[in-house]
Formats: structure tokens, sequence, C-alpha cells
């Protein structure tokens, strides 16, 4: 198999062992050397294997390979779009997939999201953003898939219990609608990832008829109102700007 | 051309008809009378009567009405008795004479006019071959310039005249140039016409007023000057009057126009005068149709031309700020990193060299994302995505992303639970990269410790977003200028840094997305920062 040995030339592999083994496999995908050091140091205190893939096709068949829970991926490879790698990652892996990129431009944050990535940063990152947004993923990724019977979500001083319906902040009952309810559910399905507005009108209203950006906005401003403190100053309700929101349980 | 040379080739053409006709009138007559005993009146009648269709048809209608009258005479004098007379003998037979008459001169008319139309037809075949020729090779010829030398081409030998120019109005109300002649070699006098009328030059004239001529005699035919120059264009007719081919004319200026704007002029110069014949000036006005028709092209083609260098030009700059974007990132991604590494895990941690290495690194990579907006706004290149947004998300929004603010000065949002949901419709991401920056801005030139406020009001057809600081606020003569890009302001103490560019960039992201920035001093102190922009609906 001359593919398989020539993306092993190209990659490389390094065996960590630490304390926590939280994480058997973490694949950085990058053409950057010293970015792809400065990943490998902040990611080995937290994975046994991290593997590194300098371009768009070994890192394809070092996923398909070696199944790393945790896959990051640099959008400027120099052998293939980023977008392609993405989604051909995905279609052979669930791992969560937090993408980098040097651009800003939202539009690509979207179809990045689109083509399966769960979460990106923008460069120049800082480690302790990028540690965060890892920690978030892996954490939601080793949690069993949400069920409805699943126990009440506590974020911050709300309790929401998808299962009954029902939520209360701070003890006290919250009533909300049923299209309130469907956003709420849509966002914390996605727990801790951003979720791009075109997915919450497809979940929330089946397709994005009418004025759908306005009930979206809308909707959510009611939703902060209901739940937040302070819709200036949201905590669990965050906007993504130019992509969509983003569910977190405390901030 | 061809009118001329008939009219020279007609003479001798009638004399041999004439000739024959006559010859064929006398044979006939001379074996008649040889057989007078034995023939009827009507033999008579028919064999005349075919002599003069013969010699209509191919003399025309004087040759056949010449041959009747004769025939008439010879018919009375010759074949009715008393022979050798004039006079008829038997009533009866005046009735023959007539119908003979009669008969000979309506058949000659409907011949020759019958004639006339088939040359007529003959000829309108011609021309509209020759058009329908010249249409092909206007729009075959692969350059719109080709076929402007085409048409001029056509012009000169179908109208026999000594010089024919075709010139554009590139843009607006420029000055028409020379596209293309016929000779293609240039003119004695300029290739722009530099005669004058009422301080113009005759071409401008011509473009805006009408057909201008110029005679032989030196003299100008030009058409009357409108006062009011907005229907200028309007003024005349497209088609070229004709009044100039009765005299002599030496150079014609006719306007090319399409759809009532007047692209440019055709000229046309014969030194001996023009003197057209009504196919020609037919020919003339649908050349001038067809002039039109290529210089609308040219100019199509050159609009073109340029949109498309345009287009070029703007990929070039979205790709070269995306590659500087992408490119100054990298290494500003290693350097952050580095450092921040170095002052956790160092021997030294919270060395504040290392530290602002990393600050260092932060300040870069905003300058460079406002040089990169800044070159976005001057150029053009911003793209707008506007959609209705809440100023819920704008100030939520806009409160995380101020976190370097937070360290030095508390945001206030006043919020209230009656606070209305407002909604603006704007580009998200641009208007939130306004507020930060007024936010910012805030921070910047007011003191440590000092509240920044931030509330959103609907007010009328727009939102509201303002910011408010105790700073130290704008002085009079200075509010305009502080939108400038790099501008600083005097007296400026010396640990405030920055290129700038925040206000600058504020105000170009606002006016993009149909809004604005203004100043406004804040009673009691400080400044008021109002970002304005549409509400939605």
């Amino acid at each position: 198999m001359p593919a398989v040995r020539m993306v092993y030339w190209f990659s490389i592999k390094i065996t960590f062992r630490i304390q926590g083994m939280s994480l058997t496999a973490v694949l950085i995908v990058e053409d950057e050397p010293k970015i792809r050091a400065i990943l490998r140091d902040a990611l080995e205190a937290d994975a046994r294997d991290v593997l590194e893939a300098p371009t768009g096709r070994s890192a394809i068949a070092l996923a398909d390979a070696e199944h790393p829970e945790l896959i990051i991926l640099d959008l400027g490879l120099p052998d293939m779009d980023g977008l392609e790698v993405c989604q051909a990652i995905r279609a052979h892996s669930d791992a969560p997939i937090l993408v980098l990129s040097a651009r800003t431009s939202e539009e690509e944050k979207v179809r990045i999201l689109d083509a399966g990535a769960d979460d990106y940063v923008t460069k120049p990152f800082s480690p302790n953003e990028l540690r965060a947004r890892i920690r978030a993923l892996v954490r939601r990724a080793a949690r069993p898939t949400v069920s409805p019977a699943e126990e009440p979500i506590q974020a911050g001083d709300l309790v929401i219990d998808t299962a009954r319906s029902t939520v209360t902040r701070g003890g006290a009952p919250v009533h909300l609608t049923k299209t309130e309810w469907a956003l709420l559910r849509a966002l914390i399905a996605q727990e801790d990832r951003p979720v791009t507005h075109d997915r919450l009108f497809t979940q929330v209203w089946g397709h994005a008829e009418g004025d759908a950006k306005l009930y979206l906005r809308v909707y959510i401003a009611h939703l902060r109102r209901k739940l937040e403190g302070d819709p200036y100053h949201p905590r669990h309700i965050l906007t993504e700007p130019g992509v969509g929101y983003r569910f977190v349980m405390e901030r | 051309m061809s009118g001329r040379t008939t009219q020279r080739l007609a003479a001798p053409r009638h004399v041999v008809t004439w000739g024959l006709s006559l010859a064929a009138l006398i044979a006939v007559t001379a074996g008649m009378l040889w057989l007078r005993g034995t023939l009827d009146k009507a033999h008579v009648a028919l064999v005349y009567l075919l002599v003069v269709l013969l010699g209509s048809a191919a003399g025309g209608r004087v040759v056949g009405l010449g041959l009747a009258g004769l025939a008439f005479l010879a018919f009375n004098v010759l074949f009715l008795p008393p022979y050798g007379t004039l006079v008829i003998a038997n009533p009866l037979d005046w009735l023959v004479l007539g119908a003979f008459l009669v008969t000979s001169v309506v058949a000659t008319q409907l011949l020759t006019r019958a004639q006339q139309q088939a040359e007529e037809a003959r000829g309108r075949t011609v021309e509209v071959e020759r058009l329908s020729a010249l249409g092909a090779e206007s729009l075959n010829a692969v350059r719109a310039e080709d076929a402007l030398r085409a048409i001029t081409d056509v012009v000169r030998s179908t109208l026999d005249i000594d010089r024919c120019d075709i010139y554009v109005r590139w843009n607006g109300d420029a000055e028409p140039a020379l596209a293309a002649s016929s000779p293609s070699t240039l003119p004695e006098e300029l290739a722009v016409d530099e005669r004058r009328h009422a301080g113009e030059s005759l071409l401008v004239w011509a473009s805006t007023h009408g057909v201008v001529a110029e005679r032989t005699d030196g003299t100008l035919h030009v058409p009357p000057s409108t006062e009011d120059g907005s229907d200028r264009e309007a003024a005349t007719d497209v088609r070229a009057p004709h009044w100039w081919t009765y005299e002599g004319v030496r150079v014609l200026f006719v306007p090319l126009r399409v759809r009532g704007h007047t692209v440019g002029v055709l000229r046309l110069l014969r030194n001996d005068g023009l003197r057209l014949v009504p196919q020609q000036q037919r020919f003339l006005d649908a050349l001038t149709y067809y002039a039109s028709l290529g210089v609308e092209r040219a100019r199509l083609t050159a609009d073109a031309e340029h949109v498309e260098a345009m287009r070029e030009a703007d990929r070039l700059k979205n790709a070269l700020l995306a590659t500087v974007s992408h490119d100054l990132r990298t290494p500003l991604t290693t350097v952050k990193a580095l450092a921040h590494e170095v002052a956790e895990g160092g021997a030294s941690p919270n060395d504040p060299r290392v530290r602002s290495i990393e600050e260092e690194a932060d300040r870069l990579t905003a300058f460079v994302a406002d040089l990169l907006d800044l070159s976005r706004l001057t150029g053009n290149a911003l793209r707008l995505d506007l959609a209705v947004n809440t100023a819920d998300d704008l100030i939520g929004a806009a409160a995380a992303r101020a976190t370097g603010v937070l360290a030095t000065h508390p945001l206030e949002t006043a919020w209230s639970p009656d606070t209305p949901v407002l909604l603006g419709y704007f580009d998200f991401v641009h208007a939130l990269r306004a507020l930060v920056n007024l936010i910012e801005n805030a921070a910047k030139y007011s003191a440590q410790g000092t509240p920044i406020e931030l509330s959103a009001k609907h007010d009328g057809e727009t939102i509201i977003f303002t910011v408010a600081d105790r700073g130290m606020g704008v002085p009079e003569g200075e509010r305009e200028r502080i939108f400038e890009p790099f501008y600083r302001p005097s007296g400026l103490p010396p640990d405030v840094r920055g290129a700038g560019l925040g206000l600058a960039i504020a105000q170009g992201l606002a006016v993009a997305q149909g809004g604005t920035v203004q100043y406004e001093p804040r009673p009691g102190g400080g400044s008021l920062f109002h970002l304005v922009l549409p509400a939605h609906g």
C-alpha cells in the first residue's frame, strides 16, 4: 500500500503518555511547522497520541486509518481546499473538527460549518481561547448523544428540562412558547458550538420561508429576555457575528 | 455615378431604336401595300399594333407613341379608301382607326410602366443586396473598429465621394474622436475638423445640433442653436435632410444617433460637391443608420473592455487583500502563541517583556485588520450582507468583543425589562466593527476607571447606538476632522497609541450601509458618539 506509506512519510507520528489520558488520538492538520509545534504543545497535555498532517491528502488518510477523537484543521493547506478536506473527513468520521482560519470572512465560517466542522478559531488565536474551544468540543463529544430523557440541564441559575419542557430561572418557572422551545432545543443540541442562521431556520421553521431572518432575530431576543438576566450581556445564548448563535452552559 | 453614365449612353441607343422601329414600320407598310387587295382592315390594324408594341418594348414610351402616330397616318392614308388622302369614305372606318389609336397608346403606356417597375425592382434588389452585404460585413467584423472601417469604405464607394470619416463620442459629452476613415490615410486637413461655428468645432456642433454642411463656396449651413442645452440631443432628426442635395455641398456632417443619444458623427467630403440621386439619398439614410449601430457597437465593446479591466483589477485587489491578510496572520499567530507559552511556562512568569511581545502582536494584528478594512472601504471592495438584526444582538456582541476595554473601563449598558426589541436593517459584522471601534475610541480618550455607556434607541427611520464617555471630548474646530483616516488629536498624552483609523473605519462602515457616525459633545463633559443605522421596515 504505497499510498498509506506516503502518508506516513509526510506525517510525523508522536506519542505522548500523559496523566489524564482523556483523549487517545488527536490529528493536527497544518502546513506551517511552527504552528503545528504550538498546537502540539497545547494538546499533548490532554492527548496520548498527537498525529500531524501537513497536507489535506495525508490528513484524510490519517483520519481514516487512526480514527482520531479530535481533528484540528487549518484551512490554508497547500494541496487541497480546506472545505473539501473537512467534507472528506466528515464522510468517515464523527470526531469533532476544529477549524483554524487565517481569513476572517464570515461566509467562509458558515461554509465550513455547513461542511461538517464543529467550531472555528481565527488566526492569530490566543492559546487560552484555543484550549477552551478544544475542551468544550471534547467534553461535548465524550457525552453520549443527548436523548429527551436526559437529566435537566443546569446553566447558571437556569434549569432547563427538555424532557418535561420546563424552565426555571432562579427557581421561578419561565413560560416558553412552542417556537421558543424549538429554538432552545436546536441551540442546546449544538451546545458549545456555533449554529448557523440557516440551520436554525430549517430546524425550527422547517425551511427559511417568509421573513425567516426577522423571525429568528426576534425569537432570539425574546428567548434572551426570558432566560438571561441582561440581554445586553448574554451568558448563555451568545451571538456569533455573521454566522449564527451559540448556546453555552456557563461562561 | 450610375445615373450620369446611363444618360450619356442613352442618345446613341435611342437613335438605333428609332431607326430600327421606323425601318420595321416602312417594311411592314410596303409589304401590306403589295397585298392591299387581299387584306382586311383588321389585318392592317393588328400588324401595326404589333409594330407599335415591339417598338415601345425596345425604345420606351416615346418610340411607342411616335410609332403609333405614324402608323395611324399610314393606316388612314394608305389602307382606308379613298387611298392617298386623309379623307375616309366609310364613317365606320373612323371607329376602326380610333380603336387602333387608343389601343396602341394604352398598350404602349402599360408596357412602359411595367418596364419601369421592373427596372425599379431590379434597382431595389441591388440596393438591398448592397445594404445586406454591408450589414453582414459590419456585423461579421471581429473588431468593432474594423466594422466602422468597412462602413466608411462602403459609404465612400456607394456615394462616389472623396472621403468618409466616422467620429465616435466615446463617453458622455466628450468631443467626437476620429475612429475610422476611408481612405485610411489622414486627410490633408486635421483629423478632427477644426473649422468652427459659434465657437464650437463643426463636429461638436453637428453632434449636438444636427446636420452641418459646408458648401463649395465656403459658406456654412448649420442647424439653429437651441438655447436649452438639455434637449439639444432630441432637437433634430436622425435622417439627413435632403435640401443639401440640390446645392453644391463639399463637406457634410451627419450626427449618428442611437436611442436619442448622439454617439458619433459621419463626415462626408467630395471636393466637386455632393450630388446624389434619390436612390443614393436613400442609401445615405440607411448607411447613417448602419454607421450609428456600428459606432454604438464600438462604444459598447469599449465599455465592456473597461468593465472587464475594472473587474480584473478588483479581483487582483481582493486576492492581494486575502493574501496579505493570510500571510500576516500566520507569523503573528506563531509570535503570539510562542510569547504566550513563554509567559505561561517560562522561568519568569508574567515577565512584562514577554507580555509586551504578545501585546504588540495583538496590536499588529489589529493594525493589519484596520488597514485591510480601510483599503476595502476606499477601494469599494466592501461586501455587504444587509439583513434584519436586533439591537440586542449588536450590543451583546459588542460588549463581548470589547473585552480589552473592560479591563480599564466599566462598560455600562442600560437595559430595563421594558426596553423594546429594536430592529435595524444593516450588515451585522460591519456594524459590530464600527460599534466596537467607537467603544475602543472612547476608552482610549477617557481616564481609566471612568465608565463607558452603551445604549440604543429608535429614532424615526433609524436605530441610534450611542457610546458615551467622560473623556476629554473633541474641540470645536476638530469635530469634522476626527473622522479622517490617520487623524490624531493635538496634545495627545504619549501613552495613547494607535494609528487614528478607528473612527474613520467606523464612519466608512456605517456610511457603506446607509448609516453614519456622528459626534456630539456630552453635557457635563465627555463625548457622545452616535452610530446611526437604518431601522427595519
